[in-house]
């Protein structure tokens, strides 16, 4: 019954929620404008929207030393992380199945292990750092740990669920992914889709000032 | 004539019946008859003639090895005999043994909570605060923290699921259940591994054990009176490191042995890991109930070292007043974090105000 239900309708009612709410969020940041800059451009917005989004991706010379550690936790969370969604054997045949009609070579069984053991060690060491540290503490909202918390039962119930042994534990796995699906777009998990935009955005705004952002 | 014939055809027939019925019973009786014989007392130095053949198979006078197509390690022993003395001693001593040192262990720190009570910070608060444990220092210890407890979470499911949970849960839910800890055990063992080196890297330095420790340890920690010195660690810090160091690689190795089953080590080496994994992976758990407990009931101010990274300068006096006389020695006074604040409406509700 349950597992129907998760098969069922609250799959579908979980990718409207997704798809109608990141469309929605979209659109707000797009309605919210940008106040007209008269100034005369000094360098092309272009071009530094494109740096921006570039030079972000390594940290700043002058703090790199103080925040290695989130930095390579962040990477191997991210990366790792990406690998599982799109390349684990059983979520190639589900988006086969179910969303796109073909799939594509997945990950060979050691590359899934070693790709789900640096997402989780990666996520605790973000997850520590957001805590223990006093800036990042004051800075964290509850919404960012029930986004790190769901993230991580999802891939820990994805993980157990591995060998697809039990239908039980498949079932809670999708039901959890389920769930995130329904938080994302209303939570910082937004990210994942507005970094692109947003580093874009600071880029080409400070470019056109010919400011190195 | 044509009645006659008729009546030889049916005559026929039913002859011919007849000798069939008698087959078939010939057919099921006939092989019977031994058993009926072997059945009857006095007749009981008939030998089985399949007694020899699993004799053999089991090999319990000596480990006869056979001869298969398939290579590997005991391919060609079809039923391992050790095995069953690796599952006796796991059902009938590993079990009910380490199950009573856990129980011991919970017992005696409870007792000592109700003797000793959580133990103050000599002389109340002062305030200000000494910079203990770095950022990395914590993360690598809750890291280690997370780790060790899912993982001895999960090995006590597989070790005690089948008396505990089946009851509980049922045979289909334990199974589920098992499964799930299982493949949790498995991916989250090399991360432990890994945590541990670092750990080991990090805090190696400090816990050199030296004459101080003996001393330390000779009082009693002071938990019974008196004043014990002790320098950045003491002695049962450093007992503690030392365990989770040695007991936590030994468990590791002997987890690798057990998780990569394709490098050849064969069963006795994969029974004996077990017992060692389980044996030891017991006696930490055990221990980490006592270190749990001193760091957060059992004495007021210690938690907070690896919470905030900061210690009061009162408890690092009654504590470790070695390590405190050094960072005078040292003129290091840089490290202190914040200065007594009077009490005021505005500094409670302050972000960075503790009690």
């Amino acid at each position: 019954m349950f597992a129907e239900f998760v098969d069922g309708p609250f799959w579908y009612f979980s990718v409207t929620v997704f798809v109608v709410g990141v469309v929605w969020r979209f659109l707000a940041v797009l309605r919210a404008g940008r106040r007209p800059d008269l100034s005369v451009a000094r360098a092309s917005a272009v071009v530094g929207a494109i740096r921006t989004n570039l030079s972000r991706f390594l940290p700043r010379r002058e703090i790199a030393g103080r925040i290695r550690l989130p930095v390579v936790a962040g990477y191997m969370f991210h990366l790792g992380l990406f690998a599982l969604l799109l390349f684990a054997a059983p979520h190639v045949d589900f988006i086969k199945e179910r969303i796109t009609g073909f799939g594509w070579t997945p990950m060979p069984h050691w590359a899934f292990i070693l790709a789900s053991e640096f997402a989780f060690i990666g996520l605790l060491i973000l997850w520590l750092h957001r805590v223990l540290n006093p800036v990042t503490r004051l800075l964290s909202r509850a919404d960012d740990h029930i986004a790190a918390i769901l993230t991580f039962v999802v891939m820990l119930t994805g993980c157990l669920a591995l060998f697809q042994s039990f239908e039980g534990l498949r079932v809670l796995h999708l039901f959890l992914a389920e769930l995130l699906l329904v938080y994302f777009p209303f939570s910082n998990l937004m990210h994942a889709l507005m970094f692109v935009p947003s580093r874009g955005y600071t880029g080409a705004m400070l470019g056109r000032r010919g400011i190195h952002a | 004539m044509m009645a006659k014939c008729g009546a030889t055809t049916r005559h026929g027939k039913v002859h011919i019946g007849r000798w069939l019925a008698c087959l078939l019973a010939v057919v099921l009786v006939v092989p019977l008859i031994p058993y009926t014989f072997a059945d009857k007392p006095g007749n009981g130095n008939v030998p089985n003639p399949g007694a020899e053949l699993w004799r053999e198979v089991r090999q319990r006078e000596a480990p006869t090895v056979g001869t298969t197509q398939v290579q590997g390690v005991d391919t060609g022993v079809l039923i391992n005999v050790r095995g069953e003395e690796w599952r006796q001693f796991r059902m009938q001593t590993l079990v009910p043994v380490s199950g009573m040192v856990l129980g011991a262990a919970v017992g005696l720190v409870a007792l000592f909570y109700l003797v000793r009570g959580t133990i103050r910070v000599p002389g109340g608060r002062s305030g200000q605060r000494i910079a203990r444990f770095t950022e990395y220092d914590r993360i690598l210890h809750w890291s280690t923290v997370f780790l060790f407890y899912f993982l001895g979470i999960t090995g006590l499911v597989l070790l005690y699921g089948r008396f505990v949970l089946i009851p509980l849960l049922g045979p289909e839910g334990f199974a589920v259940t098992a499964s799930a800890c299982k493949e949790g055990h498995n991916l989250f063992g090399p991360l432990f591994f890994v945590v541990l080196v670092l750990l080991f890297l990090e805090f190696v330095r400090s816990n050199i054990p030296k004459w101080v420790d003996v001393k330390w340890l000779l009082k009693g920690g002071g938990l019974f009176g008196g004043h014990a010195s002790a320098g950045y660690f003491n002695g049962g810090e450093k007992i503690w490191f030392w365990l989770v160091s040695l007991f936590g690689l030994a468990i590791c190795a002997t987890g690798f042995i057990l998780l990569f089953q394709n490098f050849d080590q064969g069963r006795p080496i994969m029974e004996l890991s077990h017992v060692v994994h389980a044996s030891l992976a017991a006696l930490l758990i055990a221990g980490s109930f006592g270190h749990a407990y001193i760091g957060t009931l059992g004495m007021e101010g210690s938690l907070e070292s690896m919470t905030t990274g900061s210690v009061d300068a009162n408890w690092a006096k009654a504590h470790h007043d070695l390590w405190m006389e050094e960072r005078k020695a040292k003129g290091l006074d840089n490290d202190i974090v914040s200065q007594p604040q009077a009490e005021t409406p505005e500094n409670k509700t302050a972000p960075g105000y503790q009690t």
